[in-house]
Parts: structure tokens; C-alpha cells; sequence
């Protein structure tokens, strides 16, 4: 699609043209010989115009801001498999219901192809789309976490006094945040009693998957 | 006398001739009745036009005496000089007079005249140095001479126009004149618009005639020669082209003549705001093209990014 | 698809819905459509991972399935749709101020989940409500009015959904789904989805629950909670939003040309003919100036108005068209000439801020005159020829103008070939659509590094936030939450702020050079219509 117009232009014109023309700068235009390369980033000669600074724009993007975020935590977002995560994202340790294995929402599966269905042992006829929790900021703040305030207090100071040693022990403490993490879901699971999370973890849902997927095979 | 009139239908060369020669033998001034009389076989029209062109390059002169206009030798030395030339001489001058005020090249002049070009350039040097003929600066062809006889005043074309001085355009006299051009439409509409007008009205007063910036510009003075309307026009056009003006053609209302249309000009407001793409640095980058993520020029590296985050 | 486009859209779908499913999206969009296994022996993903991502696609309108000619699921990814991803925010905001918080906050649901029900949305606007209203009660039938009203001006839409007579819970479930709905339901709210939220419905509870029912495969408990409207699922109408970009993008150069009045008049018109004028119209339908006067919302007298229509008429946008007299005669917005009038400014736009006001004008001569050489470029831009070549030599260079050959002799030897410029309008909009891409592409990048290189303040920043936050819930002294406080020094504090700030610059140019790619791409679309 985009390319009809622009070959055209470009094919036909530059090579020669621009010197039969005198269009090219010519000998006057070039700057003197000099022992230095030209620099990278040659003075600007215009600057971009500012941006609007009203209400409006300032808004938009508070909700991109937001929009993002609030995707990254949702159980859209797919994390990598069984995979050391390269960039550790405070909130992954929040993460509702996107787990390594099982689907952190519930797909309306009979708007989807067959052969993508994702079956659990525990599996129950899901609400519809996405009963996520709409807002994670109460969840955030559980009691939970109170009582590892003290904990994490310690270890903040701890890494403000070493800085070396420090990167150690945030490895040993993000394991020990996640464990912790995920006794908090647990313990909401209960307390609400939504089913949504119960795939997070099925432990043997993994393998039924694959098995499954197997079977689908011989259909087509 | 009886030798000329034989001639049924001179052609225009000859006639220049015989009125340049009826001119000399009447040193104080010729009346065109005389000449009328002295030319009976040459029509109203073309002896007027032969007048006329030897009035325009300069051979003769139109005297006013005590009851009547006569036709007077400008410089009898002029002439004089020419009849001593000798015959390729003589071509040569001719050539370059027929080519009036807009002047003619060096190599134009050799395929008329069939002169070798040293031998040419000798009799150019020759008439040049007797203050016949002078060499002009084309502003198209800044090194090409272009000849004309030595009294005439270039053509615009030759000399480049009102914005040429020197063969040099004026640049900052046409922006200069451009800004002011705009300033005045400008303020006519904020004028206009500080009155409670219906909005048609609003607008068709908000409208001005190339005769009223005209005048405007010529009262402020700013400029050293005398502009034309016309060349307001061209400074007007300009505007149309930088988008902030409009023009539109008014059926001149009631003025009866050829002229019943006229051009009018209005200050417009541009349509959009700068682009959205403008408001980034990679909107004016130098060295967009070159730059991708790894390489020496890349979003990561970017100083003009970093200047504009930080300003 | 061009490969900026590409890239584009693996950094939006990354950032949006992470590793895995850019990877499946990408995948998709290289190799056009693929099945299943071909997908998952291509990505090295497991296929749980695969399905999931296949999932998350469907589920926000980016990928397709269907059957090809073999009977065997295909999955299609669309570039257009994943592109929009850029222009959420823009929706949201829109939704704002046409339908205030509550329309904003039903849009973005909507967005969050990509299809969802409207007993859904309700439901978790009405919790977000509560949560920003602090206990003040919201009338209850607020936010479903809300929605009702987004659907009847087409800003929702329905999507396809079950029809009863396959759902047969005995019949074998097929490869996909048949879903369909018709033209006249696709804004038309349901009698069920009326009624309040969910109830608690026991399986065999008539007719209906048949409906409900899942395939054996899955286990299903009575007495679950079933949302009326179960299977009626909405997403967002883009086209309807961009017809609305679009009309303000038209209202407001009109506003900005003649004035705010005109503006009225403009938007009125394109008010009347939302409904009777389709998207990819050229133009609206005629409409009276009996009817525009009675439509304005505030009262213009006939006269002004008449006055008005004269201005709009007269002016050299050609934006608004009339046919015939009587009656006061026929109105309508050319909308083909509305869109590539705006094009256009905003292309002269960025050769303004590019190259400078003499080159700009240099464009408009070219806009102007068509066909020029370089000494008629000359003269009516009154350039010095030196200045102008250069001038010329550099938007040629960038593709901005270019040159046709005539030659007088058959060698096509320079010196005796004509070299007339111009500007394509239609080639220079493609370039610009690519550059902003590659724009959108570099500001993304950007902003992941500066995140990269503040990575760890960031995350300090969230730590102390969280435990404030929480220390606040369980009543803490105020000392202690001064002494969190103070885990971050003054240095530290200085730089975050800085790195705000940079983000929020690198954000709102996005959206900005969004708005840019919105008009070219507008403009682009509206020829290729006009081709067919």
C-alpha cells in the first residue's frame, strides 16, 4: 500500500537529476575540509514546536499513564514461562491471577475456537469476561502486608548502607516476596471466595493442557 | 529630394534614415507637418512608429519652439560618428539598437552579423569605449554581457527588477516589505473585527485594495525606489503563498471601464495549529534517517531528545 | 503493512500485554494467517502459553479466527487494530467529554476488557464510583443510562454473539464458534440486559437456562450467578470515534478561520448527519437551512444565519457545498475536501516547523501552482535563486516535492530536458504516516530507557509508597511514617521528579504525534475510497 507512490518518486528523481538541475549544493554549499568528522548530532536548526500545555492533554496522558499500568497488572498481560523474569516489576508481586500456568481471566469460551479452550480439574463455568477485580489499590493494601512492613523496613535500610551486598540479598528477598505474595492470595481467595483465581493454582493443569492439546490434533 | 520620393514604400530602416536625415538638414527642428509633407508616400502609422523609435533610442529629440513641437538631432556627434564607422561597424550598431533596452548577447550579435568573433569583439571594444553602445549585467546570466546602446535604461528583466540592485536581489528588502505588507492587513482586521459588524460585513471590510497597502507602504518610506502597485502585487502574492493571506477578485462595483475587476487581500487565520508530529524533537531532526535503536544515532543516544526533555 | 508499522505494533502489544503475546501478535503479522501449530512450532512457546496469548488477542479485537479452505482454524492478526492501541487514551478522553466521568470510566472498562458485557461494566463502574464518590450515592440507573446512551450514538457496539438453536448443550462443540448478529441489533440494547445486574438462577429455570448451561466437558454448579445479558458482549466502535476526531478536527478549523459562530454551524450540521451519513461518505447529506436554523443550539437570527452560510460558502476551504435555491437552498459538508484540506494544513504544518517559512511558502507555490520550474519558483516566491535551489534541494531530498522530466529531445539530455516540480499530496501523506511511526517508535523507546536507568529508584519509590499506604491502614504514628518517608533522599526525590518529568514529555508527544497520524491516515483512507 504505501509503497506505489513513494518508489516512484524516488527512483526517478534523485540519481541524476538533482545535479542536472544545479539543485545540488555544489562545491560552494560543502563545508570546508577539516580534519574532524562532522558531528552526530549537527546543531538543530529549528526546535520542535512546544507542547500544548492545557487541561485536556494533561489529562489524556494521566489516563495513558493508567491505561497502561492498569493492562500490565491485568491477567491479560501474559508473563513468560517458568522464566526468570529480565526486568522485576514490583507490581509482578501483586499480580492477580496471571500466573505461570492456567489463564488469569475467563474467556468466554464459547466465543473462542475450540482448540485454544484451556480445561482445569477445577475448572467451573466462569461468570463471563473478565470478573477481575477493577481496582488492585485495595487489594494492595491488605493486612497482609502490615505485618511485613517491619520487615521490608529493615531490609530498605539495610540496602541503603551497602550498596554491594545489598544486590544479593534482594534476590533472597524478592523469593521470599513472592512466597509471601502468593499466601496472600490464598488467604483472599477464602475471603472472597472468587473463583477466578482457583486455575492460578492447579498445579497439575499444566499438564493436562499439553495433553490436551495433543488430543485435539487427530480432529482436523 | 525628387531621388527619395521615388522610393514607393520605404522599409522601416530606411525611413529612421530619411528622417534622421531631414532632421540634419534642419538643424533648428523639424514639425511633423513638414515631415508629413516631405514623406508623401509613407503612411501616418509608420512614420509615427519610426518617430517614436527614434525618439526612444535616443537620436532625436521632440523640442517645443514658440508655436509648434519639432523634431531636433539629439547629438549630431552621434550620428556623425556612426556615418564615419565603417560598414561592419555600422551592423553591428544596428543590431544592438534593434534589440532596444532589453539588450543582446555577444554570441546573439555573431549570428546576425556573420562577424568573425575576434573582429566582433574588436567593434564592440570600439563602440563601447565611444560611449555608443554599453554592456549590461543580465541578472539571469551573471556572466554573460548583454549590449545596448549606451543612453538607454535596462529593461526589468535584464536588470532584475525593482528587488535587484546591482544584480544583487534584495532579500531582506522583500521580507522586510513582505512583514509590512502583512502588518497592514493585520491590523485592518483587527480594526474591522473591534467594530460590532454583521459577520459578512465583518469580513468584505476587512478587505484591501493593493492601492491602499500601496500607499501605505510608500508613506512609510522604507523603501529607496519608487515601488508600482504591481510590485505591491508581487509582495502581496507572496503573503498568498505563506498562507496568511487571501485574495479575491471584486467585480468592481459601478466602475465602468476595462479595469472592473479588481484584486482585494485579506489576513487569514492558518487552519491548524503546529502538527503533533512537530512537537517532538524527531519532528525537525537533522539526522532522522540515520538513526535506529544500536546505532550511533538512536532514540537511547539522542541529545536532542534529552535538551528538549530536560528544557 | 510497512515494517515501521510492525515495530510499532510489537512495542504497543508488548507494553500492553507483555512478552508472550507480542511475540504470537508479531508472529501473526509477519507470516499473515497461520493455525495453531504452525504457531506454536514457529514462536517456541509452550502451547498453553500460545493459547493464552491467542486469547488475550481475540478477546481485544486484534486477532481473527476463521476457517480457510482446508477446514482448519486460522488465526489473523490485524495491524490496523493493534495501531489504535496508541489511541486509548484519546478514546477515554473523548468518552469524557461527551459523556462525562461516567462515560470515561464505561469507555475504559470497555477498552480494559476488549469485549465485555454490560452487566459487567456497570457493575465495576458503579465499585469505581464508590471508590472516588466516598460513599456519595450514585442514582442507580445512572450508568446503565450512561451506557444506553453510548450505544444509540454507535460510540459501543455489539458484537456477533450465539444464536439459541446451536447452543444445544447434546451437539458436539465445533472447531469455532458461529456467532453472528444483525445490522439492527448492533446498536440496539437487549430487553434483558435492562433489567438489573445478575441473579442468582438455578439451572433449570425455563426455557433460558439451556442457555446457560456449559458443554459437558466443563463442570457446571446450579445456582450460580448468570448476568441476564450473559452472550451479549460490547466493545468499542472506533470508526464512530474517529468520525468524531474527524468532525472536530473539521469544526475547529473552521472555528479557527472564520469564528466560533461558523464553528456552531459547522458542528450542527455535522450533528444532523452523524446518523444519515455513513463514515466513508464524501459527503453529508443535503440538509435545509430551515433545518440547520431549528437545529442550532443557540439562536442564531435567520439573517446572521444566512450570513453565515454566505462565509462558509465564500470561503476557500470549499468545506461547505449548496445546492439549488429554493426553500433557501440545500446545504452539505464536503467531506472528502473537509478531510483533504485538513491533510494538507497539517502537512504544510511540518514543513513550516521543518524547513521555515521560506520553504513553506516555496511548498504553497508548488500547492498552488501544480507544475513549476525553478525559475517560476523563483519569481513567485521572490527567493533569490541561490536560496530558492537550496530550499528546493532539501524538501526534495526529504521527498517532500518532486521533479518531472520533460525532455524537448529525444537523448534526454539535461540541458535540454524541462524540470518542472510539484508536491503528490498523496505520496507526501504516506511519508509523513511513516515518519510519524517511526516518531511514535523512537519516543517509546526512549521513554523504556529512561525507565531502564531509573529502574531501581522507581521501585524503591513503589516500596515506600506501598508501605506507607499500608502503615496509614493500620493507623501508624505519624513518626513512622516520617521515617519511611525519609528512606528517600532529597537527591533521589530530585531525580524521580526529573524522570516524571521526562516521561510525561515523552507520553504527551506520543499522543501528539498520534493526532498527526489520525489526519494522514484519515486522508489516505478517504482517497482510497474515492478510487473505488
Amino acid at each position: 500500500m504505501a509503497g506505489r507512490g513513494r518508489g516512484r518518486g524516488r527512483g526517478r528523481g534523485s540519481s541524476f537529476a538533482a545535479d542536472a538541475l544545479g539543485l545540488g549544493r555544489g562545491g560552494e554549499a560543502l563545508p570546508p575540509p577539516t580534519a574532524q568528522p562532522p558531528p552526530l548530532f549537527p546543531p538543530l536548526e529549528f526546535s520542535p514546536a512546544p507542547l500544548p500545555k492545557n487541561e485536556e492533554d494533561n489529562y489524556m496522558y494521566l489516563l495513558k499513564q493508567e491505561f497502561r499500568g492498569h493492562m500490565r497488572d491485568s491477567p491479560y498481560c501474559i508473563k513468560p514461562h517458568n522464566k526468570k523474569k529480565d526486568i522485576e516489576r514490583y507490581s509482578d508481586k501483586y499480580q492477580v491471577g496471571s500466573g505461570d500456568n492456567g489463564i488469569g481471566w475467563h474467556p468466554d469460551w464459547k466465543r473462542f475456537p475450540k482448540e485454544l479452550r484451556i480445561v482445569s480439574r477445577k475448572a467451573r463455568p466462569p461468570k463471563s469476561a473478565g470478573s477481575v477485580k477493577p481496582s488492585l489499590s485495595t487489594a494492595r493494601v491488605s493486612k497482609k502486608i502490615n505485618e511485613e512492613v517491619i520487615k521490608k523496613l529493615d531490609e530498605l535500610e539495610k540496602k541503603e548502607d551497602g550498596t554491594k551486598s545489598g544486590e544479593e540479598e534482594e534476590e533472597e528477598e524478592e523469593g521470599q516476596e513472592e512466597e509471601d505474595a502468593e499466601e496472600y492470595y490464598d488467604e483472599e481467595e477464602q475471603e472472597e471466595g472468587t473463583d477466578y483465581i482457583s486455575n492460578y493454582f492447579d498445579p497439575g493443569e499444566d499438564y493436562i493442557d499439553e495433553d490436551d492439546g495433543g488430543d485435539d490434533g487427530p480432529t482436523y | 529630394m525628387s531621388a527619395e520620393e521615388k522610393q514607393e514604400a520605404p522599409d522601416a530602416m530606411n525611413l529612421e534614415e530619411r528622417i534622421l536625415e531631414l532632421c540634419k538638414q534642419n538643424p533648428d527642428g523639424i514639425a511633423d507637418s513638414t515631415l508629413q509633407k516631405e514623406l508623401p508616400n509613407v503612411d501616418t502609422r509608420q512614420r509615427v512608429s519610426a518617430v517614436n523609435r527614434l525618439l526612444s533610442s535616443g537620436k532625436i529629440d521632440l523640442v517645443k519652439t514658440s508655436n509648434e513641437l519639432v523634431y531636433r538631432l539629439k547629438d549630431p556627434g552621434v550620428v556623425s560618428k556612426i556615418k564615419g564607422a565603417d560598414n561592419q561597424e555600422r551592423l553591428v550598431y544596428q543590431i544592438i539598437e534593434q534589440s532596444g533596452n532589453k539588450g543582446i548577447w555577444t554570441r546573439d550579435i555573431r549570428l546576425k552579423s556573420n562577424l568573425q568573433l575576434t573582429q566582433l569583439n574588436k567593434i564592440l571594444k570600439n563602440l563601447e569605449s565611444r560611449k555608443l553602445i554599453k554592456a549590461v549585467k543580465s541578472v539571469g546570466a551573471a556572466r554573460k554581457k548583454a549590449y545596448m546602446l549606451f543612453n538607454l535604461t535596462p529593461d526589468p528583466s535584464v536588470t532584475g527588477g525593482t528587488w535587484y540592485s546591482d544584480q544583487e536581489f534584495e532579500s531582506e528588502f522583500v521580507e522586510v516589505l513582505n512583514q509590512q505588507c502583512f502588518k497592514f492587513l493585520q491590523q485592518k482586521v483587527e480594526s474591522v473585527s473591534a467594530l460590532q459588524l454583521d459577520p459578512l460585513l465583518k469580513r468584505n471590510r476587512s478587505f484591501v485594495s493593493p492601492e491602499e497597502v500601496w500607499k501605505f507602504i510608500t508613506e512609510l518610506r522604507i523603501s529607496k525606489v519608487d515601488l508600482s502597485v504591481d510590485d505591491i502585487n508581487t509582495i502581496l502574492n507572496t503573503l498568498i503563498y505563506d498562507g496568511k493571506v487571501e485574495m479575491t477578485i471584486s467585480a468592481g462595483a459601478g466602475t465602468s471601464s476595462s479595469d472592473s475587476s479588481s484584486k482585494l487581500y485579506r489576513a487569514i487565520q492558518p487552519l491548524t495549529q503546529p502538527t503533533g508530529l512537530m512537537r517532538s524533537p524527531c519532528g525537525v531532526c537533522p539526522v532522522f534517517n540515520q538513526c535506529y535503536e544500536g546505532g550511533a544515532i538512536s532514540p537511547s543516544t539522542c541529545i536532542y531528545m534529552k535538551e528538549w526533555m530536560d528544557y | 503493512m510497512s515494517s515501521l508499522q510492525l515495530k510499532l505494533v510489537s512495542l504497543l502489544v508488548q507494553e500492553h500485554f507483555g512478552d508472550v503475546v507480542e511475540k504470537i501478535c508479531t508472529h501473526l503479522l509477519k507470516n499473515g494467517s497461520n493455525n495453531f501449530r504452525s504457531v506454536v512450532s514457529t514462536v517456541k512457546e509452550k502451547p498453553e502459553q500460545v493459547k493464552k496469548a491467542l486469547c488475550v488477542l481475540i478477546q481485544h479485537n486484534i486477532v481473527k479466527y476463521g476457517l480457510n479452505k482446508r477446514g482448519m482454524v486460522e488465526y489473523t492478526a490485524d495491524v490496523e487494530k493493534a495501531l489504535l492501541l496508541v489511541r486509548y487514551p484519546r478514546y477515554i478522553y473523548s468518552a469524557k467529554t461527551l459523556y462525562g466521568d461516567i462515560g470515561e470510566l464505561i469507555v475504559e472498562e470497555v477498552l480494559h476488557h476488549g469485549e465485555i458485557l454490560m452487566s459487567n461494566v456497570v457493575e465495576k463502574v458503579k465499585v469505581r464510583l464508590k471508590e472516588a464518590m466516598e460513599g456519595n450515592q450514585l442514582e442507580p440507573s445512572a450508568i446503565k443510562d450512561k451506557f444506553i446512551d453510548l450505544v444509540n450514538t454507535h460510540f459501543l457496539q455489539r458484537l456477533p454473539s450465539w444464536s439459541a438453536e446451536d447452543d444445544e448443550e447434546s451437539k458436539v462443540i465445533p472447531l469455532i464458534p458461529h456467532l453472528s448478529v444483525s445490522d439492527a441489533d448492533l446498536y440496539r440494547i437487549p430487553e434483558t440486559a435492562g433489567v438489573t445486574g445478575k441473579r442468582k438462577r438455578p439451572l433449570n429455570d425455563g426455557g433460558r437456562s439451556s442457555k446457560r448451561a456449559r458443554s459437558s466437558s466443563v463442570g457446571s454448579e446450579p445456582d450460580q450467578e448468570v448476568p441476564l445479558d450473559d452472550g451479549i458482549y460490547w466493545k468499542v466502535n472506533f470508526e464512530r470515534f474517529h468520525r468524531y476526531f474527524r468532525d472536530q478536527d473539521i469544526i475547529s478549523a473552521i472555528t479557527q478561520r472564520i469564528d466560533k459562530s461558523a464553528g456552531d454551524v459547522v458542528a450542527t450540521m455535522l450533528r444532523m448527519s452523524e446518523l444519515t451519513t455513513d463514515f466513508m461518505a464524501r459527503e453529508t447529506k443535503p440538509l435545509s437551512f430551515h433545518d440547520i436554523a431549528r437545529q442550532m443550539p443557540k439562536k442564531l437570527e435567520n439573517r446572521q444565519l444566512e450570513q453565515y452560510m454566505k462565509l462558509l460558502l465564500d470561503d476557500q476551504t470549499m468545506i461547505v457545498k449548496k445546492y439549488g435555491d429554493a426553500g433557501g437552498g440545500m446545504y452539505e459538508i464536503d467531506l472528502e475536501q473537509a478531510s483533504r484540506v485538513i491533510c494538507t494544513a497539517n502537512i504544510e504544518s511540518v514543513v513550516q516547523e521543518r524547513f521555515g517559512s521560506k520553504s513553506f511558502r516555496i511548498f504553497k507555490t508548488l500547492l498552488k501552482k501544480k507544475y513549476l520550474e525553478q525559475k517560476q519558483i523563483e519569481n513567485f516566491a521572490l527567493i533569490p535563486a541561490k536560496e530558492a535551489k537550496e530550499l528546493v534541494y532539501q524538501m526534495f531530498a526529504e521527498n517532500f516535492i518532486t521533479v518531472q522530466e520533460i525532455p524537448r529531445t529525444p537523448d534526454h539530455a539535461p540541458s535540454r530536458t524541462f524540470y518542472l516540480f510539484t508536491v503528490e499530496l498523496g505520496q507526501v501523506t504516506f511519508m509523513l504516516a511513516e515518519r510519524c511511526y517511526k516518531s511514535l517508535i523512537n519516543l517509546m523507546t526512549r521513554r523504556h530507557f529512561e525507565s531502564a536507568e531509573n529502574k531501581r529508584l522507581i521501585e524503591k519509590e513503589q516500596k515506600v509508597e506501598a508501605i506507607t499506604a499500608s502503615m496509614q491502614g493500620s493507623g501508624a504514628e505519624p513518626a513512622q511514617l516520617e521515617e519511611i518517608e525519609k528512606t528517600m533522599t532529597q537527591l533521589e526525590k530530585e531525580q524521580l521528579q526529573k524522570y516524571k518529568g521526562r516521561i510525561a514529555k515523552l507520553e504527551q508527544s506520543e499522543l501528539q504525534t498520534d493526532k498527526t497520524v489520525f489526519v494522514l491516515n484519515s486522508f489516505i483512507l478517504q482517497e482510497a475510497e474515492g478510487r473505488l
